[in-house]
């Protein structure tokens, strides 16, 4: 039986409070306190996402009869998973190597996943992804004096 | 008054009008461009601003904020898709006047309008919000608890869809508030050992996670991003003159007040305000039925009050620290980069910098306006910018941005996470609003609720007793039971009248 996009939701929902259920068990409540102390919040804001989960578990199964649109288009779950993996190694990249040796490589992976039907060839976009780099670069570094990742490695 | 002059000269300095100038250009691109926005536009300033002063920090998020709303109706005139969902009734009667022939008048309204819009809106936020601020100086922390809860019910409430995907996503927002330290006893919350975790989740790194990074990923992967061409034709000149403006002064009033107060109230704003007095406009013609077909009217009131709606969101932003909408928690991150906190306080405490706000935004629609009267004919190519170069450029700045916020990798990592849970919330259809409007107003609702017991000796009853309080209270839980209510109701009724 296929589940509907409510009842995933739902589940994941119900699964997050527990988790968080948990992790709310070490948040330590300091003795005689005349309010309710550091446990409420996280305890209201389990309950909200426990109570809409339930109600969403139950619409979902409600309405499983009814045809539900897939969100994306054929091929869009791979290409999602793509970009953010794209960035995930991105970031990874920059941890190690910096800003400045990571970033145009990064644009011209960008420039190709991002690119539709659009032409895109490859010389210009590594010009671009030079420019775009220093371009940067020099804009926060030297003009708002914002730093960059030198990475780990250069450090 | 003074104060207000001050402010004005400050904006009216050289750098800060270059500054106004280019931030208004950048924002009416962002709010052109549909899938791009204000509130991204924002969201990545944001991070720019560590390194400047407060003043011109708010001159460059103001600037784009005004630019980015007043643009939207660009793209809803000229290739009939919105910029974003404050210009959708733009759409309706903007779209059919172009391919009639009449973009460039299309264009002037909806450039008249929003200037009309904003200005106004602006003045009566300036004299309004410091008359609210003074009276929400008597109220106690009671009163605040009511008034935040109120603000994330109605925002969840209003929800598209279902009321339990508002709640569940400002249940989410309450809990990413939860971690870090708690703001009265300093108890660490969620933070699993991670140092990094303890100051809490950055707003920034949530802003651009949430907003920027995954907007673009979503968008690529739902074959989003790509537009028609503009078909336009003459397009010299503003293309309405005073007349266009006194045959329509009706619609224009009405679309302005009613603006005005949708923006005010939390979780409303220009998308809801420019529908509801697109209606208005049609229910009050001689001619309803050329709306959709290409009545100027319609552009008027979609424009005018979508715009107005953005003065009325100051209001609740700068005289009480409720942020409205995702634009306005921004700008309120914004002030707390730069360690100062909207509200009543805010206003009576540093009256130049909440004056410097107000001017800033009027100096900004005014910029907007001359620039946009300039560059008309220009518009269609702001819809030809090849969108890999462009979105590549802003998944970059994300990064610097996420880097910025403490010079670690650790907000990057952060702000990937929130990505993800963006993606997730959208294939799950749950609002990202109530999200961002819990996650801002977390820590003050329970400082706000935990101080108000302490002050009455560990009771709960002051909540309900003090009538503004108790007022906001019951409009708290009237939102949450009217969408059971009214569905409740039209079961009946149906049946009723299937029984007749």
């Amino acid at each position: 039986m296929k589940l509907r996009r409510d009842t995933v939701t739902g589940i994941v929902g119900l699964a997050g409070c527990a988790f968080f259920l948990w992790a709310s068990q070490s948040i330590k409540q300091p003795a005689k306190l005349l309010e309710p102390g550091p446990r409420l919040l996280p305890y209201v804001a389990i309950v909200l996402v426990a109570v809409s989960a339930v109600a969403l578990i139950i619409k979902g199964v409600k309405d499983r009869a009814q045809e539900e649109k897939p969100y994306f288009p054929k091929g869009g779950i791979k290409k999602i998973t793509k970009s953010y993996l794209l960035l995930v190694v991105y970031a990874i990249a920059m941890t190690w190597l910096g800003f400045l040796l990571t970033t145009p490589f990064a644009t011209v992976a960008l420039f190709y996943d991002l690119k539709g039907n659009s032409r895109v060839r490859l010389v210009s976009s590594i010009v671009i992804a030079v420019l775009v780099t220093v371009g940067l670069y020099a804009m926060f570094v030297y003009g708002f004096q914002v730093k960059l990742p030198a990475g780990i490695l250069f450090e | 008054m003074t104060e207000y002059i001050n402010a004005l000269l400050i904006c009216l300095q050289p750098i800060n009008l270059l500054l106004i100038l280019a931030m208004v250009c950048l924002g009416i691109v962002f709010g052109a461009i549909p899938g791009l926005s204000a509130t991204l536009g924002i969201a990545l300033l944001l991070p720019v601003t560590f390194g400047l002063s407060t003043e011109t920090s708010f001159v460059l998020l103001l600037a784009i904020w005004i630019g980015g709303v007043s643009g939207t109706f660009i793209s809803a005139v000229l290739i009939g898709i919105p910029g974003s969902s404050s210009a959708i009734a733009t759409c309706f009667d903007g779209f059919p006047m172009t391919k009639n022939g009449q973009a460039g008048k299309a264009l002037g309204i909806g450039m008249t309008a929003s200037f009309i819009g904003t200005v106004g809106s602006v003045a009566i936020a300036t004299v309004l919000s410091p008359v609210i601020a003074d009276f929400a100086l008597h109220l106690g922390p009671w009163e605040y608890f009511s008034l935040c809860f109120c603000a994330i019910t109605l925002v969840a409430s209003l929800s598209k869809g279902n009321i339990f995907k508002g709640l569940m996503a400002a249940g989410i927002g309450l809990m990413m508030g939860c971690i870090g330290m708690d703001p009265i006893n300093g108890a660490t919350r969620y933070t699993f050992g991670n140092v990094y975790l303890t100051a809490g989740i950055s707003t920034v790194a949530q802003m651009l996670g949430m907003f920027a990074m995954c907007q673009i990923i979503r968008d690529n992967a739902r074959g989003e991003a790509k537009m028609p061409d503009a078909d336009v034709v003459n397009m010299k000149g503003l293309g309405i003159g005073f007349r266009d403006i006194f045959e329509n002064l009706k619609t224009i009033v009405f679309a302005f007040l009613s603006g005005l107060w949708i923006g005010f109230l939390p979780g409303m704003g220009s998308g809801i305000s420019n529908m509801v007095a697109y209606g208005y406009a049609k229910s009050i013609s001689k001619e309803p039925e050329t709306f959709g077909k290409g009545n100027p009217a319609g552009v008027w009131a979609s424009e005018t009050a979508n715009n107005a709606s953005l003065g009325g969101a100051l209001i609740p932003m700068m005289a009480l620290g409720i942020p409205g909408d995702g634009i306005t928690a921004m700008l309120i991150a914004g002030l707390t980069i730069h360690g100062l906190q909207a509200g009543p306080l805010f206003m009576t405490e540093q009256p130049d910098l909440a004056m410097l706000i107000f001017a800033c935004v009027m100096v900004s629609a005014i910029v907007t306006y001359l620039v946009q009267i300039l560059t008309k004919r220009w518009f269609p190519y702001i819809l030809k910018i090849p969108y890999h170069y462009l979105y590549t450029v802003i998944l970059v700045i994300c990064y610097i941005g996420g880097y910025g916020i403490s010079n670690t990798m650790f907000n990057l990592y952060v702000m990937l996470a929130l990505c993800f849970l963006a993606v997730f919330m959208s294939v799950a259809g749950l609002p990202t609003s109530p999200l961002v409007l819990a996650f801002i107003l977390s820590s003050k609702l329970e400082r706000y609720f935990r101080q108000g017991i302490s002050y009455a000796h560990g009771s709960y009853a002051e909540f309900f007793t003090r009538p503004i309080s108790a007022l906001l209270l019951a409009v708290s839980v009237f939102c949450v039971i009217w969408p059971f209510l009214s569905e409740h109701l039209k079961k009946k009724k149906a049946a009723a009248s299937a029984a007749n």
